[in-house]
Formats: C-alpha cells, sequence, structure tokens
C-alpha cells in the first residue's frame, strides 16, 4: 500500500483548510404574521407550537409529515 | 407515457431497479403515503401513475398487465377498487412530491411521495365540465356545417341533370318528328 514518506506540514494543512468554504443557501424571504422569515424554497416547514415545540411538516398549508 | 430514464439505474442494477420500483408503489398503493429520498420519489411517479391509469381503465388485461409488475394481490385489487374510484375524474396527476430537507444519517434529501386522494376543487370541477361540453358542441357544429354542402351538392346534381333529360327528350321529340 502507498503511504505517504514525510509528515504534512503545518502550513500546507493549513492551506489546504483554508479554501475549505462554506455555499450560501438560496433563501426566500416571506412575510408570516408581520414577521420577515427566511426559509428554503420548495420545501417543506416545520409548524411549532407557540412554546417551540415542533409538531409537523407542512407545504403550501397542506400537512405533509411528522416529525 | 413516461419518458425513459437517463443515466445509472437505481439500486444495483436494471432488475434491482424493476424491482425497487415495484415494491415502492406497491407500498405508495398500501399506505397512500411514503417517505423516501428524491430521486427515487422523482423515478416511482410516472410509474406509480401508468399503474393507476390501468386501474382507472379496470378490465381484466390491465389488472393482469399490473398483477405482473405487483404481486401482491390484495395491494392491486384495492388500487382497481379503491383508489381508481377516487381519482375517476382526476385528469392525470395521481402523485404528489414534497421535498422534506435532507436524511440525518446521509444527508441524502429527503422527500414525501403521496397518492393525490382528495376530491377535485370547485373551480377544476367547472374546467373540466366546460372543456367536456366543448368537445359535445364541436361534433355538433360540423355536422350541421357538412349537412348544408351536401344538401347543396345535390341540388347542383339536380338542375345538371334536369336540363340534360330535357335536352335528350327533346331529341328524342325531333327524332320521332322527322
Amino acid at each position: 500500500m502507498a503511504v505517504p514518506k514525510r509528515k504534512m506540514s503545518r502550513s500546507n494543512t493549513r492551506s489546504r483548510r483554508s479554501q475549505w468554504k462554506a455555499a450560501v443557501p438560496n433563501l426566500v424571504k416571506t412575510v408570516e404574521n408581520g414577521r420577515v422569515t427566511y426559509s428554503l424554497p420548495h420545501q417543506a416547514k416545520v409548524v411549532t407550537d407557540s412554546a417551540g415545540t415542533e409538531l409537523f411538516l407542512e407545504y403550501k398549508g397542506r400537512k405533509v409529515a411528522d416529525v | 407515457m413516461p419518458t425513459p430514464s437517463k443515466g445509472p439505474r437505481l439500486g444495483g442494477g436494471p432488475a434491482h431497479e424493476r424491482l425497487l420500483l415495484a415494491n415502492l408503489a406497491s407500498q405508495l398503493f398500501e399506505h397512500k403515503r411514503i417517505t423516501t429520498t428524491v430521486t427515487k420519489a422523482k423515478r416511482l411517479k410516472p410509474y406509480a401513475e401508468r399503474l393507476v391509469t390501468f386501474a382507472k381503465r379496470g378490465d381484466l388485461a390491465s389488472r393482469r398487465r399490473v398483477l405482473g409488475l405487483i404481486s401482491d394481490k390484495g395491494i392491486v385489487h384495492e388500487l382497481f377498487t379503491d383508489i381508481a374510484k377516487q381519482v375517476e375524474n382526476r385528469p392525470g396527476g395521481y402523485t404528489r412530491i414534497t421535498k422534506i430537507g435532507n436524511r440525518k444519517g446521509d444527508n441524502a434529501p429527503m422527500a414525501v411521495i403521496e397518492l393525490v386522494l382528495e376530491p377535485l376543487s370547485a373551480k377544476q370541477a367547472v374546467v373540466a365540465e366546460a372543456t367536456k361540453a366543448a368537445e359535445k358542441a364541436a361534433p355538433v357544429e360540423e355536422a350541421a356545417v357538412e349537412a348544408p354542402a351536401e344538401e347543396t351538392a345535390e341540388v347542383v346534381e339536380e338542375t345538371v341533370e334536369a336540363p340534360a333529360a330535357e335536352a335528350a327528350a327533346e331529341e328524342t321529340e325531333e327524332k320521332t318528328a322527322e
């Protein structure tokens, strides 16, 4: 099995890792009950009660699945 | 007819894909709503809707074609009796896919695919009725257009024939006089 001959330098490791970037998600902006919310497009959203407990997934006013 | 899918088969090969799709479809007809990956849901949609179309036709030949794909007789019976009756007036689009985010273990995008069993909305029903009425009205108009044309043609023929007959009669008279 082929193995590395030399230890990789801290500089090389950090140079490689500096290229890791998080992609910005495309969000849609909607106004719900007077509050602006950002959410993923074309995807069911979690409905929560006032205490913040997750109830079910909803999409276009239709219950889709349980959480 | 669904468009043939391009790219690699689901599962390990063509046979595996056939089995996967048949199993997914039978589970969908049994439970009316299943959670699966987005890729599988998209491949299942045309497959399942084609089976529903067979169920709506409802004759023995189509039942045997469906039984060749789904081996569970109970599920096929349910498809041909309950589901076919519930989607009787729906002009296609028997399934609905809703994306529900990524799976925890492998971050695979998941979706819920379900049968659309609720009755058509009032607006959809009106549109369907209007198109049906238009179809009914169209042949009547065509017949009405055709009928006068035929009559005029007959009249023309008669007018053409009548002078010819008279001329012939005159000729014969002349001949007898001579």
